[in-house]
């Protein structure tokens, strides 16, 4: 995960746009700007408009509403073969009566380029994504991982500003989607391209990308850098999206501080102060279950006292299940080699530092979501 | 769901029975004529090859032979070529199931014309004082009218009409099941219309083509009443000479004349296969 990303100022500008296919609005005033050199996600359940933003991008479908500037430059309406990106879909979409080499080669045959320079650059780019010598190939004789790499080459080679990527690594299995995840990285590092990956696989847009858009129901929710949009998720749907939560929803009783105090059932838990909640608020309390301590949480200023209603070990993890009177928590403790075990029944302190926790409203669209860098 | 071995006979028997009294046993009493002799009006049933070898010895034959193969390689060319721009119009402009339908539908109207009653339609459309004639010299683009009649121009241009819907269809499916993110993908690499057609449209929708051609020719070749009505005698073609070999009771000359159309057929039936798997799979 490289955080620091060479900025190059504002590479792609969506303005907010708006697209319908008849009564569907798929994507709903969305903006954000993305960075040169950037590799920025498109993170969301599936039919929540993801792809249309990226076909907007793209020049596959023009919006409704709002633009697209590339390079400071508005698209209007350029088709795809005159902008400065190249897709690589989500299907792949290889030629099948093609061989890998004039796959790759199609590009720069339609930039008409001499014989040699296209030999040179799609060696390069077969080489780039480790698959040289099977240039000759049919695409129907490769592997779905082969293929894939196929897809990259054939968009890399015509060495576009921006990249746009539709769910690049959903065909593969997890063990090769892991390996690929590491490669597109590796691979953004290195040509400094800007990409612009969708995926419904909040690990994979974590683990990815600079920066992420959490976009359902077509509104993008929130933008941020991984662990940014992890910390502080801004409402409750990017908070469960991402990762697990505990969301605990509460009555605002008071504030102390950097702290916050909300009553939830019989038991006051407290968490960062947000800047727009008010006393007598009903909002929602948003924990991760790894922040949560359990036995020696005594002396943290938030603890209270559960049950343990149910354990699970996960090898790496054990993950309880806590009821503090009608709340009910989870909490995933690292497992160590000898550490106490608690049963099923026993009653535990548990409490997690207030900084730790944060406030989302509790309706499930957040408040002037839209978004923004 | 799997069919047992007796079912499916019981199933098929019905069909198999049809081809075999229709045109397994005809083939065969045809095949057996063509190795009599005809003297005098009569058929002498003595075994000989004498009628082959009339046949391939009488330049005439080869006359025959080529106007079928010319009329057949004509049409079968003018057909694709009017049929593919119309599959690929209903392909992409249409997108209305509803009105797909109803345009398969006035596609397929010529076909509800008996030949004979569509044939004389084509008389009156193309005679000297004919519509086309008319319409052609009101817009001055002749002066003279056009002898459209009583000639190759006449045969090919009925036949190219009645054929289309059987060029359109196989061609329309084969595009149906093109994968239009390829188009996209060719766009996305900097692609214009022109090229993407001639580089992925085209040849990913050949399989459709081929097959086209390979209905449309054999339908040519064969084709009997059109060149009759509208050759006027000048449009000599292999099915017109067994027409006029059997009605004069020359069966064995009419049998061997029929059995090179079937041979053309077959060879081009084979060649055109051959073609089609050579061809990338959609
Ligand atoms: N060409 C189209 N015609 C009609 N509806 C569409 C079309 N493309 C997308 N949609 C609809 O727009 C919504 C968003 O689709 P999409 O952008 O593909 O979502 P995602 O990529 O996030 O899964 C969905 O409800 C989908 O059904
Ligand atoms: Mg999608």
């Amino acid at each position: 995960m490289a955080p620091d990303a060479p900025s190059r100022g504002a590479e792609v500008e969506v303005r907010a746009i708006t697209k319908r296919f008849g009564a569907v609005v798929a994507v709903r005033s969305v903006s954000f700007v993305i960075r040169g050199g950037e590799f920025f996600s498109l993170l969301g359940p599936s039919g929540c408009g993801k792809t249309t933003t990226l076909r907007v991008i793209g020049g596959f479908e023009h919006a409704d509403e709002g633009e697209v500037a590339i390079g400071g430059t508005p698209m209007g309406r350029t088709p795809p073969n005159r902008r400065p990106t190249n897709m690589v879909f989500q299907r792949l979409a290889l030629f099948p009566h093609y061989t890998v080499f004039e796959n790759v080669a199609f590009g720069l045959r339609m930039k008409r380029l001499p014989e040699e320079e296209i030999r040179q650059r799609v060696g390069e780019a077969l080489e780039l994504v480790q698959m040289p010598g099977l240039a000759g190939r049919k695409i129907s004789e490769l592997s779905g991982g082969q293929q894939q790499r196929v897809a990259l080459a054939r968009a890399l080679v015509n060495r576009p500003r921006v990249l746009l990527l539709d769910e690049p690594l959903s065909s593969l299995d997890l063990k090769l989607r892991l390996q690929m995840q590491e490669e597109l990285k590796r691979l953004q590092r290195e040509l400094g391209t800007t990409f612009v990956s969708v995926t419904h696989d909040p690990g994979e847009a974590l683990a990815m990308s600079d920066r992420v858009g959490v976009m359902d129901s077509g509104i993008l929710h929130q933008v941020g850098a991984p662990m940014e949009i992890y910390e502080r998720p801004r409402n409750r749907f990017v908070a469960n999206f991402i990762g697990d939560a505990n969301l605990i929803d509460g009555v605002v009783q008071g504030t102390d501080g950097d702290t916050v105090a909300v009553r939830a059932g019989g038991v006051v838990v407290r968490a960062r102060r947000a800047g727009w909640e008010q006393i007598g608020q009903t909002l929602t309390v948003c924990v991760r279950p790894e922040r949560i301590q359990i036995g020696a949480a005594a002396d943290l200023p938030n603890a209270f006292r559960g049950r343990v209603e149910d354990w699970a070990f996960s090898g790496s993890m054990v993950k309880y299940r806590l009821a503090a009177g009608p709340v009910r928590l989870h909490a995933a403790v690292p497992y160590l080699n000898g550490a106490p075990l608690f049963q099923v029944g026993e009653e535990v302190a548990a409490g997690w530092d207030p900084m730790q926790a944060v406030l989302v409203p509790t309706e499930a669209a957040a408040p002037g979501a839209g978004g923004g860098p | 769901m799997r069919i047992q071995g007796t079912l499916l006979w019981g199933l098929l028997a019905p069909a198999l029975g049809l081809m075999a009294l229709f045109y397994v046993v005809p083939l065969g009493v045809y095949f057996l004529n063509s190795f009599h002799l005809f003297r005098d009006g009569r058929i002498i049933p003595v075994w000989t090859l004498a009628t082959y070898v009339e046949f391939f010895t009488d330049p005439f034959s080869y006359r025959i032979i080529g106007r079928s193969l010319q009329l057949a390689v004509i049409v079968t060319s003018l057909t694709i070529l009017v049929a593919y721009p119309v599959a690929y119009a209903l392909h992409t402009r249409v997108a209305r199931p509803g009105v797909r339908a109803a345009l398969a539908l006035l596609l397929f109207s010529p076909l509800m014309v008996s030949v004979v009653v569509r044939t004389y339609g084509w008389l009156i459309l193309l005679a000297n004082q004919g519509l086309v004639n008319t319409l052609l010299r009101a817009a001055r683009v002749i002066e003279t009218p056009l002898t459209l009649l009583f000639n190759m121009p006449g045969v090919v241009i009925s036949l190219t009409h009645i054929f289309l819907p059987f060029a359109i269809f196989p061609m329309y499916s084969v595009m149906g099941k093109l994968d239009l993110t390829l188009k996209e993908a060719a766009r996305d690499l900097g692609a214009g219309w022109w090229d993407t057609f001639t580089h992925i449209t085209l040849p990913l929708t050949m399989p459709g083509v081929v097959a086209a051609a390979l209905i449309c020719f054999t339908l040519s070749l064969s084709a009997f009443v059109t060149p009759q009505l509208l050759g006027g005698g000048r449009v000599q073609v292999l099915p017109l000479a067994v027409y006029n070999s059997t009605v004069e009771i020359n069966w064995p000359a009419g049998a061997v004349a029929g059995l090179v159309l079937l041979v053309l057929s077959i060879l081009a039936v084979r060649a055109l296969n051959a073609v089609i798997r050579r061809l990338p799979g959609v």
